[in-house]
């Protein structure tokens, strides 16, 4: 399996990166931040904070930026990402929190996108030169539009004009939390606004990514075999398809920093309770152990996510199974 | 050709593969009657294909013939004392007929003519070679007769016939240019299957050889158990002298000869009364070439397909083929046997590709060549195509293009005005 | 296959000069025709037309504004009407005005960015791909680092730390934004730099023994172009969607005026929950009106790399004029004049 282990050594590679230049980041900005932060600070929270964004950042400790660096690594390991100023509460519990509800809606609908855009291009791509090409135009607009603004418009459409779906938040305020029907039900109601939103502003990326794949693949040789073998329709576009995907699955890493950049906006979109949510808050109170949090948890969540792709391009493309 | 067949016969079978389709169309199809189907009485004795044939006594039958020929193919009666091996053909001998075919690619006023007014007949059981350069539309030729040309190629006219003869059903026609998307997927492997150039881009990557098979076999075979299947998989992969177990492999995991080799079983899979070959051994080197030629022709003995192969090396040809057809800018310019060819080019164009290839076997030619290059599609010359490259140019093949006309002995035809008796025959073309 | 090549054929010219004959010019000047002549489908044309009306926009926005985009003068919250085109916001600012003004910073960052990016992505990938060896590993490992991770949350990390008057400045954000966005195009241009690299004629070169940056420049990046001119429009998409992501959340500076600030501004006063669709659809339709302008584009150059994906030689308009059996179809080829 070498040809995982060397994926496996890129995203650590990666997480180092993205790790080092969260510590590096507030150390080499212009203008000292940090210093600006503290001095903006104290008298306006608890001295408790404002001692532990010192104690985080290194003010004050007159230790060297490499001791530092070892003692950030340090907290790392024990989960402290440090305290969040605006709601006071260490950073990894507040995203233990929210983490969960963009898996759960960044997940399952990046899933959904993937698979109905790859059916899609398929039949665009094998069916080309029909209506159907038409659609590409069209797809390119919804390919272009910002996820968040296509949120605010189904929010405005569907869900204030029309009331066919409730409209923010992540379940209704009148059922308790806890793992019961009523709950996983209105979980899955609130849900479907910003998840559809999600799945139509990224579909176009597959379709398109497909239909192109598909349209090449179908040149080759074996696909005209696969027609004068006599095989029926279904398994020539199969054959085609089977290979037009490999690519497309390939892209997930490229693709899923962009899904996940603008799905949390979704989730700003819809007040859903999740990390985008959370980065806007953080944002807006310059609360920068909150904001290098959520950003370490997503660079951590992507690279995940990224593994799980690779393991399947792994298992349906044999000539790289072949090399490891 | 002469000397094994009987003049009359071959008389008959020659009249069909040259004449004028109306009159074939006639007779088998009826007057305006542009069935896809039709059953047409047997005449002729069952033509064994699912049995290897009995080996014929004194005869090296079964033993693979480097020479490429083999009982009942022609080459120098010196060679094979006495035999006459194959049934006589007759009139329904044809497995594979092509009738004035003419392919374009594109509509309308700037269509390319690809191929013009090509008439082609593959009879059962033996081998017709297709010669040419690159773009002589050798390939299109044969993928628009069997409806797998791409866009935007388009069948501008003429008629493609499968004579389906099996054992133990009625025989039938199939016109191939009239029959369903549906009609075609049946006959597609089962009767005429294909091999193409480069053997790894014509096995899907990600499949297993196994899959492969089966996937054939699944969808013609319905009966065949999954068992039966694997079996029958392993036979054929052995047949072609590789190992059973490389059909768990994918095509990356095999070499280039053994990739064709896994093509070759396949195109056998369904025991097809035609197989057409196209360059199947151009992207292999010479040894593993001729060791799949070999193949070949040892497994043409055994289960009697007729194979239409397709080359530019005309040297191959003249070693593998029963009848070679040679091709230049669309059209048919030359067709014989293949000794006949070999020793009595008749065509300047034939002439000139036989002098292109160090011959594989007797003696050695100067290696002239061709000067100049093929016509591009668009612009082919008018009159005839080859003028500007040909040495012995008249006036008149500037204004008119030659048509295919029978020349000494009904089997060997020529396209040139040097042979219509007004001038004097160069004395290369007239051995 | 004719032993003898074109070249030599003319020169020896024991041939007949014919006017058929000259193949070989004819087809050289189809392909300086075709390299010049844009591919000319309607939706390349259609891209065309959309970038062009954008770009005069960004030019002159700001000037033919009717009224400042900050200025609180008017009634709130107005519906479209003649005198306001696209209605005000509810602090009383005219929308056509920000839609406008707002043209200029969005573009012109989002061409910043993708002019950098490209930059950065032509440098590390064409070095990567031409020299190879460790120089590669080193390169590819870090675009593909910088492909792993996340844009937009390290440019919302990176940019909250500028200072705030950096926060405004359209070229520091452009250079931030292109920081993350080079990485994609530099293994594209990797690829293609390795495959060029073995072709004959950089051989050729270096085998007279050309200079390898001589090489590279006079050689390779010509090669590039078309796959260069697409990777910079698929940057600044990127760029463009990445400044308006920014601005919305309110990263940059909100008081300069581009479509994310605007969009900013209606998220903030919940204008979408007050139906006040005609201040955030604007913005928005211009933004996947520029995506989708540039998207198209692509389109040609695309097609103009691959033949392939050019509109297959029998358009339907030809296929219906004349009489053919079918629709061409894989595997069915399609015969004049029979019936269906």
């Amino acid at each position: 399996m070498l040809a995982i282990a060397r994926r496996i050594g890129l995203y650590v590679l990666t997480a180092w990166v993205a790790i080092t230049v969260n510590f590096v980041l507030p150390h080499l900005m212009p203008g000292n931040p940090i210093d600006q932060l503290v001095g903006k600070l104290t008298g306006r929270v608890t001295p408790q904070i404002v001692h532990a964004i010192e104690l985080q950042f290194g003010v004050g400790l007159h230790q060297g930026l490499v001791a530092q660096y070892v003692r950030y690594w340090e907290q790392l390991f024990h989960g402290n990402l440090g305290t969040s100023i605006t709601l006071s509460a260490p950073v990894s519990t507040v995203l233990g929190q929210t983490v969960p509800w963009t898996i759960g809606l960044i997940g399952i609908s990046t899933i959904v996108s993937f698979v109905l855009g790859t059916i899609v291009g398929t039949l665009l791509g094998w069916r080309r030169g029909t209506v159907l090409d038409a659609v590409l135009p069209i797809s390119t607009f919804f390919q272009a539009v910002p996820y968040f603004f296509f949120g605010t418009v189904l929010l405005l459409v569907f869900g204030s004009h029309l009331g066919w779906f409730p409209i923010l938040g992540a379940y209704s305020p009148n059922v308790t939390v806890g793992w019961h029907w009523a709950f996983v039900a209105s979980v899955l109601r609130y849900g479907q606004l910003p998840a559809l939103t999600v799945v139509l502003s990224s579909i176009a990326g597959w379709i398109m990514g497909m239909r192109n794949m598909m349209v090449t693949t179908v040149g080759e040789d074996f696909v005209l075999m696969a027609v004068a073998k006599g095989l029926p329709k279904r398994k020539v576009i199969a054959y085609a398809a089977r290979n037009a995907v490999l690519p497309s699955i390939a892209n997930i890493s490229l693709a899923l920093g962009l899904l996940v950049s603008g799905a949390l906006l979704v989730e700003l979109v819809f007040n859903y309770p999740g990390v985008g949510d959370l980065l806007l808050q953080a944002v807006e109170n310059e609360d920068y152990p909150l904001l290098q949090g959520i950003f370490l948890v997503i660079t951590f969540t992507v690279l995940a996510a990224n593994l799980i792709a690779d393991v399947i391009y792994l298992a349906l493309d044999p000539r790289i199974r072949g090399e490891a | 050709m002469t000397g094994v067949w009987d003049d009359d016969v071959v008389e008959a079978a020659d009249v069909r593969a040259s004449s004028a389709p109306a009159g074939i169309t006639e007779t088998q199809d009826g007057p305006g009657m542009p069935a896809a189907l039709e059953t047409v009485p047997e005449t002729a004795p069952e033509t064994a294909l699912e049995t290897v044939p009995e080996p014929v006594p004194g005869g090296p039958a079964l033993a693979v013939s480097s020479r490429g020929r083999d009982k009942g193919a022609v080459v120098t009666p010196s060679e094979r004392p006495g035999e006459a091996l194959l049934p006589a053909p007759s009139e329904d001998d044809a497995v594979f007929e092509i009738c004035d075919l003419s392919i374009d690619y594109g509509l309308g006023p700037g269509a390319l003519h690809a191929v013009r007014h090509a008439d082609l007949m593959l009879r059962r059981g033996r081998v017709l070679g297709l010669a040419g350069e690159s773009g002589s539309g050798k390939s299109t030729l044969v993928y628009g007769a069997t409806r797998l040309l791409r866009q935007p190629g388009v069948v501008s006219g003429g008629s493609v016939r499968l004579y389906s003869r099996r054992r133990g059903e009625e025989g039938r026609v199939v016109d191939l240019l009239a029959a369903s998307e549906r009609e075609l997927r049946r006959i597609r492997w089962s009767e005429i299957s294909v091999v193409l150039q480069s053997a790894l881009n014509a096995l899907n990557p990600v499949s297993t050889i196994e899959s492969e098979f089966d996937d054939v076999l699944k969808a013609h075979r319905r009966e065949m158990s999954r068992k039966t299947r694997r079996e029958r998989a392993a036979e054929l992969l052995t047949m072609v002298g590789i190992n059973a177990d490389r059909l768990r492999d994918h095509p990356h995991e095999l070499s280039g000869g053994q990739r064709q080799r896994v093509m070759i079983a396949l195109a056998l899979a369904l025991e097809p009364q035609v197989v057409i070959m196209d360059e199947p051994t151009t992207a292999l080197d010479v040894v593993t070439q001729r060791e799949i030629i070999e193949e070949l022709i040892g497994l043409r003995d055994r289960l009697g397909f007729a194979m239409l192969f397709i080359t530019h090396d005309l040297s191959l040809l003249i070693e593998l083929a029963d009848e070679i057809a040679v091709m230049y800018a669309g059209r048919i310019v030359e067709r014989a046997g293949a000794s006949t060819l070999y020793r009595s080019p008749r065509h300047p164009y034939t002439h000139g590709l036989l002098n292109s290839f160090p011959p594989m076997h007797g003696e050695t030619r100067r290696m002239t060549g061709i000067p100049g290059s093929p016509p591009d599609l668009a612009a082919v010359p008018a009159g005839c195509a080859f003028r500007p490259r040909c040495l012995y140019a008249m006036e008149r093949c500037g204004t008119e293009a030659p048509a295919l006309v029978p020349l000494d002995g009904e089997e060997h035809e020529a396209a040139c005005f040097l042979h219509s008796g007004d001038v004097a025959v160069p004395g290369e073309l007239a051995r | 296959m004719s032993a003898i090549t074109e070249t030599t054929a003319r020169q020896e010219g024991p041939l007949p000069e014919t006017p058929e004959t000259p193949a070989l010019a004819r087809e050289d000047t189809a392909r300086r025709h075709r390299a010049l002549v844009l591919p000319r489908s309607p939706k390349v044309i259609l891209g065309v037309v959309i970038v062009g009306i954008f770009v005069i926009l960004m030019v002159v926005g700001p000037w033919v504004a009717p009224y400042s985009p900050s200025s609180t003068q008017f009634a709130a919250s107005l519906h479209p009407s003649a005198a306001h085109w696209l209605g005000t916001t509810v602090l009383g600012q005219d929308i056509f005005s920000q839609l406008l003004v707002g043209a200029r910073a969005t573009l012109i960052v989002g061409f910043v960015a993708g002019l950098i990016a490209t930059v950065l992505s032509t440098v590390i990938g064409v070095t990567a791909g031409y020299i190879g060896g460790p120089t590669d590993d080193g390169l590819s490992l870090v675009s593909n680092v910088f492909l792993a991770i996340p844009g937009l949350p390290l440019l919302i990390v990176v940019e909250s730390y500028l200072p705030a008057h950096d926060q405004s400045n359209s070229f520091i954000i452009g250079a931030v934004i292109a920081l993350t966005g080079w990485a994609w195009g530099a293994r594209v241009l990797r690829a293609l730099t390795m495959s060029l690299r073995n072709r004959d004629f950089v051989e050729a070169a270096r085998i007279i023994g050309e200079r390898r940056a001589r090489i590279i420049f006079s050689e390779v990046v010509p090669n590039l172009l078309a796959v260069l001119a697409s990777s910079f429009l698929f940057t600044m998409l990127y760029c463009i969607g990445a400044y308006v992501a920014l601005a919305y959340i309110g990263v940059t500076s909100t008081a300069v005026w581009n479509w994310g600030t605007m969009l900013y501004w209606a998220q903030a006063n919940n204008a979408a929950l007050a139906n006040q669709w005609w201040w955030f659809v604007p913005p928005g339709i211009c933004i996947a009106l520029v995506g989708m302008g540039l998207a198209l584009l692509n389109f040609g150059i695309d097609e103009f790399i691959n033949p392939r994906l050019r509109a297959a030689g029998l358009t339907r308009k030809v296929v219906r004029r004349s009489r053919l059996s079918n629709r061409p179809r894989l595997g069915l080829t399609p015969v004049l004049g029979r019936p269906a």
